[in-house]
C-alpha cells in the first residue's frame, strides 16, 4: 500500500516538474516581497541624504597598544594565493621579527572564500584584519563590523599626503575613509611586440583609443602577423564586468546613480545608457569583423593571455590585470613558449573611449575588524601602517606587479631599480596617476556589485555571441536594479 | 514489553553517538533550511524577516531555477544512461577467463581512485583550449576544442562536463556490475546454452535480468551524484558559458560564486529544499520503476 | 564447436578490444602524468609528443613545495583516519542496538536513520557552517571530523551482518553473564571483520575525496585538505606556475591509486555491499 502511494507521489512530482518547467517564470531575485523602486533620476547629483554620523562609528584608539602587556596576537584573513601569498607572508614575518608588541598570523584563501567565510562568521570568530576586494565596499560597510580606517588615520596622525588620491577615494563613501588600499591593480594592454613588428607597427607605441585599437587590429590581421587583433573575455572579474566599469570611468561617466553610490546609496545601474551601448556595439563589431576573438568566460583566468602565445591562431593583444605582469614575464623567461620571449611582451595602458587616460582601482584593501578590544584594534592599525609604508609598498610592488599606493614608494628600492630598468612596470601606475580625482574615476559602490558584475558578464557574453546590444544591456540592468532594490531593503537602505 | 524496557538503557547509550550526530548535522540543518526558505536576511544573514511560505513557489517558478532545473535534468540524462551502458559493456568484456584479465579489471576500475576534484582537474588540463593536449592533437578535426574550447562553447560545455563525470564514475559502475555478473550462477548460462540461445539472447534473457539489483543500485547512485554535482561544475566551467548559463545546475545556482543569490541565505535555502524534494522524487521513481523488475532470487 | 583457428582469432579480437578500451580509459591519466613529468617547454610541444622521454621530477617537486602538498596530504590522512575509526565505532554501537536489542520505537528510529541518507549535503552545508562557527570549529580538525563521524550507511551495513549472527549465540552469552559491550567486542565485531574492513576503506575514500564541506569549514593553510589545496594550484595569480597543477594532481591521486591496488578486494566488497544486500 505504502509503495503505491510513493509511486503516485513520485509520478505527480515528475509531472509537476515538467509542467512547471514549461511555464515562464520571474526573476529569482523577485521572489519575496518587492520593495518600491526608487524614483531617482539617473545621473542626478544630490546632496547626501544618508550622511554617516561619524560619532556612531567605532573608535580607533591607536594609543591603546602602549597599555598592552605582553605580545598582542592578531589574525589576518587575506585573499592572496601562490607567490602573492608567499610575499605577503614574508612581509608579515619581517614585521613579527622586527618588534615584540604585536604578532600577526595569516590565513589565506581566494577572495571569494574569504568573503563567504567572513560574512558567515559571527563577530566573535571574525579575524582582527581582513582583506577585501574592491567590489565589497558597500557590503562591508553594511556588515557594521569594522573600524573605519579614517578614524585610525586621525587618531594616530598618520600622514597620507604621499598616497595616490584615487587609491584612497576608492575606499571611501559618504565622507568616511572605510579601508586602507593595499594591493592596487588595474587592467593594462598586453601585446606581442613581435606581431607588431611583423605587421609594420611601432612596437613601442601601443593603441590608446578604441579607434586606434581597431586600426591596429585591422593592420595586424590584414598583414597576417596575427590571426586576431585582440583576445577578449567575458569573465565577471575582467572583460564581462570590471573592464566595463573601467571604460565608464575613462569616459568620465557614472556607472551607478548616487554618484556611483558614493554620495548616496545607489539604487540603479546606468550601464544601459548610450555610452554603454556604444562601447559594447564597438566590441561586438570587432568580433564580427574578425578583429577580436572571444575566449569566453576565461574560467582559468589566463585564457586571454595564453592566446597571445598561441601557435596556430594567436591574437596580438589582450587586456588583463597589471597584477599578472610579474608572473607573465617569469613564464616567458622560462622558455615555455618558444616563439615568444620575455622581451617580446609589450605593455600599454588600457585603450578606452577617446583615448582618455585613467583607470579604476582594482585589487583589495585592508579592513580592521571591530573586535571590541582596543588593544587589538590598535595592534591591527600598527600592522596596517607597516604594510603601507613606502618601503613595504616598494617591496610589494616589485615582486608582484601591483601598483604602489603611494608616490614615494617609487623612489625607494627595490621598486626604483625595476622602474628604471623595465618601463613596463610603470604603465599601470602612470595611468592611475593620470586619472582625474573625480567620483566617476572612483568606481561604483553598490551593495551586490559582485552579483551585478556576474549579471553584466552574462549580457556581455551574449553580446559577444551576437545578441542585440541594447536588449541585452537592458535585461541585465533590470536584473541588476532588482538586486540592488532587494539588497537595500534587507540592509537598511 | 519488559524485555523492551530492560534493553532501553543500553540501546540508548549505543544509539546516542550516531543519533546525536545525525540530529545536529543532518536533521537540524534540514529543518533550519526549510525555515530559512521563507525568510529574507541581511548581508551577514543575521537579521531576517518573514516573506511568506509562497516564496517556495516563486523560487521554483523563477527563470533561474527553471533554467538550472533543466540543466540538472539534462546532465542526469547524459551521465546516467551512458555511464550505465559503458559500465555494463566493460564488465561484460572483462567477464571472461582469459590470461591477464586481472590487469584489465584493475585498469577498468582505476577511475574509482579519482576524487571529483582530481577527475575534474584532469579534464581541465586535457581540455585547456590553447595548450591542452586534446586541442593540440585533435583540433584539426574538431576546431571547437581550440576555438573557443569545449568548456567555453555553449553547445559543448555540458556534454564536456558530463564526459568528465562519466569517466570518473566508470570505475565505480564497472566494479558493481562486475560483481553482479560474477554472482550470476553459471548453470543458468549452461541451460540457456543447451536451449540453443545465441550470445545476444543469453545476454538479454539471462544476464540482464540477473543484473537488475546491481543496475538499480548503480542508477540510484549515479542519479544522486548527477543531481548533486557541484565540484565538477565549480572546477570546470563555473556554471558557464555565462551567455547561456549552460552548466549552471541547481547546486551551482545555490553555491556558485557568481550566483545572483550568493549572499541570500533565504533564497539559497529555499532552492536547496527544492533540490532535496527533487532527489526524493527521483529516488522514489527509480525504486518503483525498477521495483517490479528486480530479480532477487538465486 | 569452433576450430582452433577460429578460437585463436576470437581471442586476438577480444584482446585487441580489451587493450583498446584500456588505452581509452587510461589516456587521461597518462596524458596528465606525462605532462607532469616533462620540463616546461617539452610539456607544451607542438605537435605534442606522447612518448615518455626526457622525463624529470622538476614539476612535481615544484608543485610539492609551491602547494605545500606534504602538509595537505598529512591533513587528509589524519582526518580520514580519525573519521574512519570513528565511523566504525559509531556504526558498531548503533548496529548492535538495532540488531540485538529491543526497545520502544525501534522501527521508527531505524526509519529515521535511513531517511537521513536521503538528505543531500547540498541542503545542510549552509546551516552546518553556522553550527561549526558557533561551536568555534571553523578552521579546526573538529570541524572537519565531527560532522562525518556518524554514517547511516555504516549502521545499515553492519546491522545486516549482525542480523545473520544467530540470536541463540547472544542469549547463551547473556546467560553466562556476558554484557552487551563484551559480546560486541569479543563476538559480534570479530565476526563482521570483512564488512568492517570494507566500511573502513569506503569511509576513508569518501573522507579523503570530500570537497564541498572542507571547502566551507576551512579557511587556513594549517587545516586544509589535499582536495581543496589543489584548487590553489589551478588558478594561481601567477601564470608562470601554469603547469604545476599537473604535478599536484599526480601527488594527490597517487596514494589512492596505491591503496586501490593493495586493497582492491575490500574496496569491491565495500562498494558492492549496497548493491547486493540492498
Amino acid at each position: 500500500m505504502r509503495t503505491t502511494r510513493t509511486h503516485r507521489f513520485a509520478a505527480l512530482a515528475a509531472v509537476g516538474l515538467i509542467a512547471a518547467a514549461c511555464s515562464g517564470g520571474d526573476d529569482i531575485t523577485d521572489s519575496g516581497d518587492k520593495p518600491a523602486t526608487s524614483s531617482t533620476t539617473p545621473g542626478d547629483t544630490l546632496a547626501p541624504t544618508t550622511t554617516v554620523a561619524l560619532d556612531l562609528l567605532p573608535d580607533c584608539p591607536t594609543d591603546a597598544l602602549e597599555t598592552a602587556t605582553g605580545t598582542v596576537e592578531i589574525e589576518f584573513w587575506h585573499g592572496m594565493g601562490s607567490v602573492l601569498a608567499d610575499e605577503l607572508q614574508k612581509l608579515a614575518d619581517a614585521y613579527n621579527d622586527s618588534q615584540s608588541k604585536v604578532h600577526v598570523t595569516l590565513s589565506g584563501e581566494s577572495y571569494e572564500i574569504t568573503i563567504d567565510n567572513y560574512l558567515q562568521a559571527s563577530q566573535d570568530s571574525r579575524p582582527d584584519l581582513v582583506q577585501m576586494p574592491e567590489y565589497m565596499v558597500q557590503s562591508m560597510v553594511d556588515t557594521e563590523s569594522t573600524v573605519p580606517v579614517g578614524k585610525c588615520i586621525d587618531s594616530s596622525g598618520f600622514d597620507t599626503s604621499e598616497f595616490l588620491p584615487t587609491a584612497l577615494t576608492a575606499y571611501s563613501t559618504q565622507g568616511v575613509q572605510w579601508a586602507m588600499p593595499f594591493n592596487v591593480s588595474n587592467p593594462v594592454l598586453y601585446y606581442s611586440k613581435k606581431a607588431f613588428i611583423a605587421a609594420g607597427l611601432d612596437p613601442n607605441d601601443p593603441p590608446e583609443s578604441l579607434e586606434e585599437l581597431r586600426a591596429y587590429s585591422q593592420q595586424l590581421v590584414d598583414s597576417g602577423a596575427a590571426q586576431y587583433g585582440i583576445a577578449l573575455d567575458s569573465g565577471f572579474d575582467s572583460g564581462g564586468g570590471w573592464y566595463v566599469e573601467q571604460w565608464f570611468a575613462q569616459a568620465q561617466e557614472y556607472y551607478a546613480d548616487g554618484d556611483n553610490g558614493r554620495t548616496n546609496r545607489a539604487t540603479q545601474v546606468l550601464y544601459n545608457n548610450q555610452t554603454g551601448v556604444d562601447l559594447l556595439t564597438y566590441v561586438q563589431t570587432m568580433i564580427n569583423d574578425g578583429l577580436a576573438i572571444s575566449v569566453g568566460d576565461n574560467a582559468s583566468g589566463t585564457d586571454d593571455l595564453l592566446k597571445i602565445a598561441d601557435e596556430s591562431a594567436p591574437a596580438a593583444m589582450a587586456i588583463h590585470t597589471s597584477a599578472a605582469l610579474g608572473g607573465a614575464l617569469e613564464l616567458l623567461k622560462s622558455g615555455v613558449f618558444k616563439q615568444l620571449g620575455a622581451d617580446d611582451l609589450g605593455i600599454g595602458r588600457m585603450p578606452g573611449p577617446d583615448g582618455n587616460p585613467g583607470a579604476l582601482i582594482g585589487g583589495a584593501s585592508l579592513w580592521p575588524v571591530n573586535s571590541g578590544d582596543p588593544v587589538k584594534v590598535a595592534a591591527t592599525w600598527d600592522f596596517i601602517s607597516y604594510l603601507v609604508s613606502a618601503e613595504n609598498q616598494s617591496e610589494w610592488a616589485a615582486t608582484t606587479g601591483y601598483v604602489p599606493v603611494r608616490t614615494d614608494a617609487l623612489t625607494v628600492e627595490p621598486y626604483k631599480t625595476i622602474l628604471d630598468t623595465d618601463s613596463r612596470f610603470s604603465v599601470a601606475y602612470d595611468q592611475l596617476k593620470a586619472s582625474p580625482d573625480a567620483l566617476t574615476s572612483a568606481g561604483p559602490v553598490v551593495g551586490p556589485l559582485r552579483q551585478i558584475r556576474a549579471v553584466l558578464a552574462t549580457a556581455v557574453a551574449k553580446i559577444f555571441g551576437g545578441d542585440d546590444v541594447k536588449t541585452a544591456l537592458d535585461e541585465a540592468a533590470t536584473q541588476a536594479n532588482n538586486l540592488i532594490a532587494d539588497y537595500n531593503t534587507s540592509n537598511g537602505g | 514489553m519488559k524485555r523492551k524496557l530492560r534493553d532501553l538503557p543500553p540501546a540508548l547509550l549505543m544509539l546516542v553517538p550516531s543519533l546525536g550526530l545525525l540530529t545536529v548535522w543532518v536533521i537540524y540543518p534540514l529543518i533550519k533550511a526549510i525555515d530559512y526558505g521563507h525568510k529574507k536576511c541581511d548581508i551577514s544573514s543575521r537579521n531576517c524577516r518573514d516573506v511568506g511560505w509562497d516564496r517556495y513557489f516563486s523560487v521554483f517558478q523563477s527563470t533561474q531555477f527553471q533554467d538550472s532545473l533543466i540543466v540538472s535534468l539534462k546532465f542526469t540524462l547524459m551521465t546516467v544512461p551512458i555511464g550505465l551502458v559503458l559500465g555494463i559493456g566493460l564488465a561484460v568484456l572483462a567477464d571472461k577467463h582469459l590470461k591477464g584479465i586481472g590487469i584489465f579489471r584493475t585498469i577498468f576500475s582505476s577511475t574509482v581512485a579519482t576524487s571529483v576534484a582530481v577527475a575534474s582537474l584532469v579534464w581541465f588540463v586535457l581540455l585547456q583550449p590553447s595548450r591542452g593536449i586534446l586541442a593540440d592533437m585533435l583540433s584539426d578535426w574538431f576546431p571547437v576544442l581550440k576555438n573557443p574550447g569545449l568548456l567555453n562553447d555553449s553547445g559543448t560545455a555540458l556534454p564536456a562536463v558530463a564526459l568528465s563525470s562519466i569517466w570518473a564514475s566508470l570505475g565505480f559502475t564497472f566494479i558493481i556490475i562486475m560483481a553482479g555478473l560474477q554472482s550470476v550462477p553459471r548453470d543458468l548460462y549452461e541451460s540457456a546454452f543447451v536451449d540453443g540461445a545465441g550470445s545476444f539472447r543469453r545476454f538479454t534473457n539471462v544476464t540482464l535480468p540477473m543484473l537488475t539489483p546491481s543496475i538499480l543500485f548503480v542508477s540510484v547512485v549515479l542519479t544522486t551524484r548527477a543531481l548533486q554535482s557541484y565540484g565538477e561544475i565549480d572546477l570546470l566551467t563555473q556554471g558557464g558559458p555565462q551567455a547561456t548559463k549552460a552548466t549552471t545546475n541547481i547546486p551551482y545556482l545555490i553555491y556558485g560564486n557568481n550566483s545572483v543569490i550568493h549572499n541570500d541565505i533565504g533564497t539559497k535555502s529555499a532552492a536547496a529544499v527544492l533540490l532535496f524534494l527533487l532527489c526524493l522524487a527521483f529516488a522514489a521513481l527509480q525504486f518503483r520503476g525498477f521495483g517490479k523488475r528486480v530479480h532477487y532470487g538465486n | 564447436m569452433a576450430t582452433d583457428a577460429v578460437r585463436g582469432a576470437r581471442k586476438v579480437g577480444r584482446y585487441s578490444l580489451l587493450v583498446f578500451v584500456a588505452v581509452v580509459v587510461l589516456f587521461p591519466i597518462y596524458a596528465v602524468l606525462l605532462q607532469a613529468l616533462k620540463s616546461g617547454p617539452d610539456a607544451f610541444d607542438h605537435p605534442r609528443s606522447l612518448l615518455p622521454v626526457d622525463l624529470t621530477l622538476d614539476t612535481i617537486r615544484a608543485a610539492w613545495t609551491e602547494g605545500d602538498l606534504g602538509h595537505l596530504l598529512m591533513n587528509s590522512l589524519f582526518v580520514s583516519s580519525v573519521v574512519t575509526v570513528g565511523v566504525i565505532v559509531t556504526s558498531l554501537l548503533a548496529a548492535y542496538a538495532f540488531a540485538f536489542l529491543n526497545f520502544p520505537l525501534k522501527g521508527a528510529t531505524f526509519a529515521l536513520f535511513l531517511a537521513t541518507m536521503l538528505v543531500p549535503a547540498e541542503v545542510t552545508v549552509v546551516i552546518n557552517q553556522r553550527t561549526a562557527d558557533s561551536l568555534g570549529w571553523m578552521n579546526s580538525y573538529q570541524g572537519l571530523i565531527v560532522p562525518s563521524l556518524a554514517s547511516t550507511f555504516g549502521v545499515f551495513l553492519v546491522r545486516q551482518v549482525f542480523l545473520q549472527i544467530p540470536k541463540e549465540l547472544r542469549e547463551a552469552a547473556s546467560l553466562d553473564g556476558v554484557g552487551h559491550m563484551r559480546f560486541l567486542y569479543e563476538v559480534a565485531a570479530p565476526l563482521s571483520r570483512p564488512t568492517l574492513g570494507a566500511l573502513g576503506l569506503f569511509t576513508f575514500l569518501g573522507t579523503w575525496n570530500a570537497y564541498l564541506w572542507p571547502s566551507q569549514v576551512i579557511n587556513d593553510d594549517e587545516h586544509r585538505t589535499i582536495q581543496i589545496g589543489l584548487n590553489s594550484l589551478k588558478t594561481p595569480n601567477d601564470i608562470s606556475k601554469f603547469n604545476l597543477l599537473t604535478g599536484g594532481l599526480v601527488v594527490a591521486a597517487l596514494p589512492i591509486f596505491i591503496m586501490l591496488v593493495v586493497f582492491q578486494r575490500q574496496l569491491v566488497r565495500g562498494l558492492t555491499a549496497g548493491a547486493v544486500k540492498g
